[in-house]
């Protein structure tokens, strides 16, 4: 076999504890989170108040001055977070090498705020006064291309939706497209941005915490005050690249993407699926792709959003897949920190991911009080642990029944350093 | 070796006909599925007409309550993908169902739907927000509804790669048959008729005020339209042990982007698009014998798509019959890439090749075969169909007649 191997050599985040890459690792060993009063918009007249919000976001910081008018802020997002993965890649997006580089970018409706005001302008002044220059903003695909445009980069561009899952199936499409010898690296990831529209949605359909009487308003995955998500943004880029390019260009290499796995429980379009059929399947494949048993997972970045279901769904997915190594293996939720970031969540933890890998630390499971008998999982309760890094299982659930996987590994940098 | 990848069954929902032989008869009888728009008022619009399915029920392929379940777009999903597997005489034992996957493409997703959410919440304030339509918002519903509709539990997922969404899906689907992931997907497109993109497309003064007339000298845009195509994929091994009927085999396929414009298309990017997929799939030029264009009718897209034509095929760029299958359906978005996948697929099949309607006067900047008004007869070994959408993404895919 002389299948391809699919390194990272760089990461951009922007996220609601911390921007860029090294303050976000701090922040997120720390236990710092980045949930706060929400500040985008009015929630005087709701029940839910915080979200992961980013604050001190200034695009110009990243993308200059120029072009930034009509860019929404998924798209403002998102650039700046591949802004940063470039410039942590030292990858130059140059006339010869553009052809072979691709985006891949998780959306889940791409930005819900655009394609509502746009509409409302119609609804209000009349079809013919809505401004031309913000209609490409509300096809979905829309932050992906303003990535292309922004940095030249012509190889592919293409957005994946998949609800909560969408950007760890960016990642493995990007990988699947490295390995078939589509492109030599591609930008992947996802974003998410806070906005009236999507909270007012979640808020809506009861998915929030704190809305019940008495219910704190706290992301607390795998603790019994569980009850809902904070909702949160972020935008999360990857660089992963061909193993054999990223060693021409002594790219420094930060960790690997192995195999990944993904399952379907048909069913129901609004409801977590706590037989969790389709997650086992998805960890279970994603763990036959990359070849190793469960025993060789050193830590899981879970999916766990702090939601009665979900988190006992992934609970019993990992109990059953792990068997007796389910209680050995650190099992945290970075949305203790950030929140449920939607289609960008995913990202962030494989972001997180490749954190553990650099840091050998595990991140925390923060606001961790109360111990719930059905998530008896090694949930690395409030403080940051150091331990031996080598495989990062990643997991992604969604309420309309998807369920993806992603084996994230230790390249062994230090070897690759002596061997460069 | 990679898995060699047939396309088994499809399934077409359009504005000019409901299902693969009515769909093939109205498109190679150069039937216009061009009416004035219903689905809202158009008073306060420039132009009024666009390519609806007028006669459209959900119920004849799925339940009642499905049918109320779900909005339109999956509905023609779900119509597009029953149609396909009865074509392919597809029955999936639940080992199959296990492996087997859908992927589809969009432009604006659950359009509708978010229309009629957002209208509320504009016109009445938040406490008129029905909270039962809002999980069938995010795109990826496309899919699932799907998923859940057959009980398919293998990849299920969405590419909301705008115009070129059907070509992405198709092609994604297609790798993973290729790499062992799974060995049957459902691969297509959907959208339904959207009043966002229609207001959209009117303000950038893209829209026809009739008829849709790709590569003729007085075109004057395209045509906002709606549709569902799917197309059953089986690796080779797994269609020919059940002894299907193989329409064609996908050769390979190439994507690019210009990055270069939002909405300007741009001939070196579609270029590079077409010769990815001739090089995937290890042809020259000259061995396709048939283009489905992406053809929208806009000045500007004709343009540019027979620029890039003309670099990658030379001056043999006239003796291939190139043709726009929009003259007859408008654009229909995410869907639109689909069903020219299956138009291609039917050509190669049927050794017919489907008109440009609605065309008169040439245009020197178009001087290519559009297949003017008539279809033709012609074998067909490989079909390209070429795609190109918002924000510079290009897809082609090569249809092959299959031959053991």
């Amino acid at each position: 076999m002389n299948a391809k191997r699919v390194a990272i050599t760089g990461i951009g985040v922007l996220a609601s504890n911390a921007i860029g890459k090294n303050a976000f690792y701090e922040a997120l060993f720390k236990g710092v989170s980045g949930i706060k009063p929400v500040s985008l918009f009015d929630t005087a007249a709701l029940k839910a108040h915080l979200a992961g919000e980013i604050s001190g976001f200034n695009p110009q910081d990243y993308l200059g001055q120029k072009g930034l008018r009509t860019l929404d802020r998924s798209t403002r997002l998102v650039c700046s977070a591949t802004k940063l993965c470039l410039d942590d890649a030292s990858l130059a997006v140059t006339q010869e090498n553009c052809g072979r580089i691709g985006v891949a970018v998780g959306t889940s409706l791409g930005s819900i705020s655009s394609i509502s005001g746009f509409d409302r302008e119609a609804i209000l002044e009349g079809p013919g006064y809505v401004n031309p220059a913000l209609f490409p903003n509300t096809v979905i695909n829309s932050a992906a291309s303003q990535v292309s445009i922004k940095f030249n980069i012509q190889g592919f561009n293409v957005s994946v939706s998949n609800s909560f899952c969408s950007s760890l199936d960016a990642l493995i499409y990007a990988a699947q497209a490295i390995r078939s010898g589509r492109i030599d690296a591609c930008l992947a990831g996802g974003v998410e941005e806070l906005c009236l529209q999507t909270y007012l949605a979640f808020y809506k359909g009861g998915l929030l915490a704190g809305l019940k009487e008495g219910a704190p308003e706290l992301s607390c995955p795998f603790d019994k005050r569980r009850n809902g998500v904070i909702l949160g943004e972020g935008a999360a880029v990857l660089c992963l690249e061909e193993l054999t390019h990223a060693r021409k260009r002594n790219a420094r290499i930060f960790a690997e993407v192995l195999g990944s796995g993904r399952g379907f429980d048909p069913y129901r379009l609004n409801k977590y699926y706590t037989r969790a059929d389709g997650l086992k399947k998805a960890v279970s494949a994603a763990l036959e792709d990359s070849g190793m048993p469960a025993g060789d997972i050193s830590y899981i970045s879970c999916a766990a959003n702090s939601t009665w279901a979900a988190d006992l769904e992934e609970t019993r997915a990992i109990k059953e897949v792990f068997g007796a190594k389910a209680k050995m293996t650190p099992a945290s939720s970075v949305k203790s920190m950030l929140g449920e970031c939607f289609s960008a969540s995913a990202a962030l933890q494989a972001v997180s991911a490749v954190g553990a890998i650099e840091r050998q630390t595990v991140p925390a499971t923060v606001n961790y009080r109360e111990s719930d008998a059905d998530c008896d999982l090694d949930c690395v309760p409030n403080t940051a642990r150091e331990t031996q890094v080598k495989n990062v299982l990643v997991n992604a659930v969604s309420l309309s029944g998807c369920s993806t996987s992603l084996v994230i590994a230790d390249f062994g940098g230090q070897k690759d350093k002596n061997a460069a | 070796m990679d898995k060699r990848v047939v396309i088994t069954g499809v399934g077409v929902v359009s504005s000019i006909g409901i299902g693969r032989d009515v769909f093939w008869k109205a498109l190679t009888a150069g039937k216009s599925g061009i009416r004035p728009v219903e689905t809202f008022d158009t008073s306060g619009f420039p132009t009024h007409n666009g390519g609806e399915i007028k006669d459209f029920s959900p119920e004849d392929f799925m339940s009642r309550r499905r049918a109320q379940l779900v909005g339109r777009a999956s509905a023609l999903a779900i119509a597009a993908s029953r149609l396909a597997f009865s074509d392919a005489g597809l029955k999936l034992s639940a080992g199959d169902k296990e492996k087997a996957g859908v992927i589809l493409g969009t432009t604006m997703g659950e359009t509708q739907v978010f229309e009629r959410i957002n209208y509320r919440w504009v016109k009445e304030g938040e406490q008129a927000i029905d909270p039962v339509w809002l999980p069938r918002l995010p795109a990826n519903v496309l899919a699932a509804n799907v998923g859940i509709e057959f009980k398919l539990k293998g990849p299920n997922l969405v590419l909301p790669n705008a115009c070129a969404a059907g070509n992405y899906a198709l092609g994604y689907a297609a790798d993973l048959i290729r790499a062992g992931v799974t060995d049957v997907m459902l691969a297509g497109g959907t959208d339904a008729f959207s009043k966002i993109a229609f207001t959209g497309f009117n303000r950038l003064f893209a829209v026809a005020p009739e008829i849709c007339q790709p590569f003729d000298k007085d075109r004057k845009g395209m045509m906002v339209g709606e549709g569902a195509a799917a197309l059953v994929l089986e690796s080779l091994d797994r269609a020919q042990k059940r002894g299907a009927d193989i329409l064609a085999e996908v050769a390979g396929y190439g994507i690019s982007c210009d990055a270069y414009h939002m909405t300007a298309p741009h001939a070196p990017g579609i270029a590079r698009a077409i010769r990815n997929a001739l090089s995937e799939s290890s042809l020259v030029p000259g061995d396709i014998d048939y283009i489905n264009a992406h053809g929208t009718g806009t000045p500007a897209n004709d343009r540019e798509e027979c620029l890039a034509m003309k670099e990658v095929f030379g001056s043999a760029c006239r003796d291939i019959p190139v043709s726009s299958i929009k003259s007859m359906l408008g654009h229909t978005m995410g869907a639109a890439s689909a069903i020219e996948s299956v138009a291609c697929c039917l050509a190669i099949k049927e050794g017919c090749i489907p008109p440009t309607i609605n065309f008169k006067t040439p245009d020197p900047d178009c001087d290519i075969d559009c297949v003017p008004n008539s279809c033709r007869r012609l074998k067909v070994e490989f079909a390209m169909n070429n795609a190109s959408a918002f924000g510079g993404n290009n897809a082609s895919v090569i249809f092959k007649n299959f031959v053991l």
